[in-house]
């Protein structure tokens, strides 16, 4: 076995920013074994199944479990087959044809038709169910099943990502007999098709799945069980995962990283990943309308320094735009370098040749929040900007200052595509626009680009759009987030996608021979 | 005075005292680096002659820290006792002269109070007015309050049948002049001895506060913070946790020690 997990730590080590292999094929011929369970811990708690609407880092694997959608996300960060096995577009792109696959179960032994597709987009699109995928689909106007094994969405607008859509974690397929009766009995029960059945839920201490033997991959999933246990104390899932107790950290916190990666027996995966932390600067007044102001404060902020003290290294760089390298039509984004002189002089120009005294608001939750204010404040010091740092509790920060203050630290994990990325914050309908930019060249860029299908023409429209973003730097964005997991090296094809919410399961097998 | 430095315990808590003291009072002055600045090349190392007590995860000096953290933690720990002293003794000093149906109400309204374990109420007062240095502050002093309130009545009511009060009311001395003239001189000993002792336990509180995130925010240097914030850091230099955990130990100890001595040397009994 020595020989085998060496080389495959190895190769996993030397994957810091590029994870774009499918399938991640060096398993070296090793053939699968069944059986075995697989103990995952995580410290936040699996407070409810609910596909529909649940958001919580530990919540995902669960759903990822039980549920299938019409297309995955895979750890290119492309859509896959999943419960559809082809589609197609028209033209213009404003009708999707799904093809589903044949003989898939659900869980309690019903079959599977293109009627759950439809009830399951009809739930989705619903303003009475809350639902986390809506605002991915809001262009769907009419999902119909022409026969019992395809869909077709009619949308309102053209729009060339569906299948991205179709793949957002919370767009899994419910039957329409789970959605026609209780909903709240989706907060604690599953009936799916995913390659895990629900067997334990205990939102306080333990979540069990047992294998599906009807799941639609033939031999898989290896595992016969999986259990997700839950330890609110950072201190003890480390103690229990080094001691074998568990196999997988479902998140290795940056403190820990090194010394876990550093034990014997233990396989620690760093993924680069979309998540980062902006400074938000509210651009309807004073100062911070000024470009050449917001030029200032990126160059007083020294992305190298923040990298190694916040992320101990475990991160990239960022320079001022949202959409991260993993992101399909993602362009190279120059380098902008930590220099306080330059910072100091364009700053003069904008006319604060005394420097600028700033109040900057940070929450509390999570603490990289508060660790960045400070991080900043230290750098852009040297800068001529006088930050003064403000924390308050998570809860007040969302009622007094999000969306509303003028200079505050906000954090953001990684959208699917570039057209989710931006319309989640930066055109001017976007969901949480809170910065007041509002550009209508930025905004006709990216609607141009989210209708159309030919993707030479979309890169070189992302690429304008991009460019824009880059000129007016509308957030200061510091430094990507990398994802970090680990697991026992007696766990094989252990999985994270960059947008950390897909694990792939179903392909772990338990080598403990 | 000269009691105290007859024990042990007297002496050694004089001696935490003065350095503590001579921390809270000068420390922004003598600390060698500025207690936020960053130094990414000298991150979480052991104590060194360039920095005597280590660094903590940022690079930032922990001697100069712990020395910029002493005054506001010890501003902490005296300003909610002077607070909840201040108020018990009010409180217990009226419920203990004015005696009768006054007396019952309030004391057993505190006796609810007291019920309730320290720390929780405090935590409780916390989440209610929101997390904050002011906040914690109040906080432990209104914990405080109940306690306190019951020594200063109880010094009162032995003090209040004395033949010289009794002398005072003979001669028709105004009440108000029988309290602050005759009762509170003769009932502040006790009352000075338990606000001392208090002040490690209301250090010990804040520290817990800001550990738990409740009390002071970053970038502040109080010390509980600093053992928050350093927590993660433990395995790989366990200096930032111990440096701001001994500083609070000492402290606390010191205040303890004193008021020990400071009661024995009160007590007459204990005098030989």
């Amino acid at each position: 076995m020595s020989h085998f997990t060496l080389s495959r730590r190895h190769v996993l080590m030397g994957l810091a920013a590029s994870t774009a292999l499918p399938g991640m094929s060096f398993a070296q011929g090793a053939t699968p074994v069944s059986g075995g369970t697989l103990k995952i811990s995580h410290s936040t708690r699996i407070a409810t199944l609910n596909v529909l609407s649940l958001s919580g880092p530990a919540e995902y694997p669960c759903i990822d479990m039980l549920y299938s959608g019409l297309t995955r996300t895979g750890l290119d960060n492309q859509p896959h087959p999943d419960l559809a096995t082809e589609w197609s577009a028209n033209d213009d792109a404003t009708e999707f044809t799904f093809i589903l696959r044949e003989g898939v179960t659900f869980h309690d032994g019903t079959p599977f038709t293109a009627d759950d597709v439809v009830a399951t987009y009809e739930a989705i699109l619903n303003p009475d169910i809350p639902s986390a995928a809506r605002s991915v689909l809001k262009m769907v106007e009419k999902v119909e099943a022409l026969d019992d094994l395809t869909v077709k969405f009619t949308l309102s607008a053209p729009f060339a990502d569906l299948p991205y859509s179709t793949a957002h974690a919370n767009a899994r397929i419910l039957s329409r007999a789970a959605l026609e009766g209780d909903l709240s009995k989706l907060d604690t029960t599953a009936n799916g098709t995913g390659p895990f059945k629900l067997e334990t839920y205990d939102s306080a201490r333990m979540v069990r799945l047992v294998k599906n033997e009807t799941y639609y991959k033939p031999g898989q999933p290896y595992l016969d069980a999986v259990e997700m246990m839950l330890f609110p104390d950072l201190a003890a899932e480390t103690a229990n995962f080094l001691s074998g107790a568990t196999d997988v950290m479902l998140t290795v916190q940056q403190a820990d990283f090194q010394r876990i990666s550093d034990s014997a027996g233990v396989e620690a995966q760093q993924v680069g990943s979309g998540r980062y932390v902006c400074v938000v600067m509210r651009q309807d007044q004073e100062p911070w309308n000024d470009v050449r102001v917001r030029k200032a404060f990126g160059m007083a902020v020294d992305r190298e320094l923040l990298v190694e003290v916040i992320l101990e290294g475990l991160g990239r760089p960022a320079y001022d735009s949202i959409v991260a390298p993993e992101i399909e039509y993602a362009t190279d984004k120059p380098v902008i370098p930590y220099d306080p002189e330059a910072a100091r002089a364009l700053l003069a120009e904008a006319g604060y040749p005394d420097g600028l005294k700033v109040t900057l608001v940070a929450s509390d939750r999570p603490a990289i929040r508060a660790q960045t204010a400070i991080a900043i404040q230290q750098t852009a010091g040297a800068a001529g900007f006088d930050v003064e740092i403000k924390t308050m509790p998570h809860d007040t920060y969302l009622a007094e200052e999000w969306m509303k203050g003028d200079f505050y630290i906000g954090y953001w994990g990684m959208q699917p595509t570039i057209d989710a990325t931006y319309n989640l914050l930066l055109t001017s309908d976007a969901s949480y626009q809170d910065t007041e930019w509002k550009n209508e060249a930025f905004d006709a860029l990216v609607a141009e680009g989210r209708s159309t299908v030919d993707p030479e023409k979309r890169a070189e429209i992302y690429a304008k759009a991009q460019a824009l973003e880059l000129e007016q730097s509308p957030y200061i964005v510091p430094f990507f987030e990398d994802v970090l997991t680990a697991s026992r090296e007696t766990t094989v094809d252990w999985h994270i996608a960059p947008i950390s919410r897909f694990f792939f399961i179903e392909d772990v097998w338990m080598n403990k021979a | 005075m000269r009691k105290i430095f007859k024990s042990p315990t007297g002496i050694i808590g004089v001696i935490l005292l003065t350095i503590v003291l001579f921390a809270t009072v000068f420390g922004p002055w003598i600390a060698p680096y500025d207690p936020q600045a960053f130094d990414a090349r000298a991150r979480l190392q052991g104590p060194s002659m360039a920095h005597w007590l280590g660094t903590d995860q940022y690079g930032r000096d922990l001697l100069s820290r712990i020395l910029s953290g002493a005054p506001s933690t010890v501003a902490f720990g005296l300003g909610a006792t002077v607070l909840g002293v201040g108020v018990g003794s009010v409180i217990g000093v009226i419920a203990g002269v004015a005696g009768g149906r006054t007396d019952s109400i309030i004391m057993r309204i505190l006796d609810g109070m007291l019920a309730m374990p320290e720390l929780l109420f405090t935590l409780l007062i916390v989440t209610f007015l929101g997390g904050g240095t002011t906040q914690a502050m109040l906080a432990v002093a209104v914990t405080f309050t109940p306690g306190m309130a019951r020594i200063a009545r109880s010094a009162v009511l032995s003090v209040r049948t004395r033949e010289y009060v009794l002398a005072a009311q003979a001669r028709g001395e105004s009440r108000a002049w029988i309290v602050g003239r005759e009762v509170l001189p003769n009932a502040l000993g006790p009352i000075i001895v338990e606000a001392t002792i208090r002040v490690s336990f209301a250090i010990m509180i804040g520290a817990t506060l800001g550990f738990l995130g409740l009390g002071a925010q970053p970038p502040s240097t109080e010390w509980g913070l600093m053992v928050a914030e350093a927590r993660q850091f433990m395995f790989r230099n366990p200096w930032c946790v111990a440096v701001p955990g001994l500083a609070i130990a000492i402290t606390a100890l010191g205040f303890n020690l004193f008021g020990d001595a400071l009661r024995d040397a009160f007590d007459p009994k204990r005098g030989h």
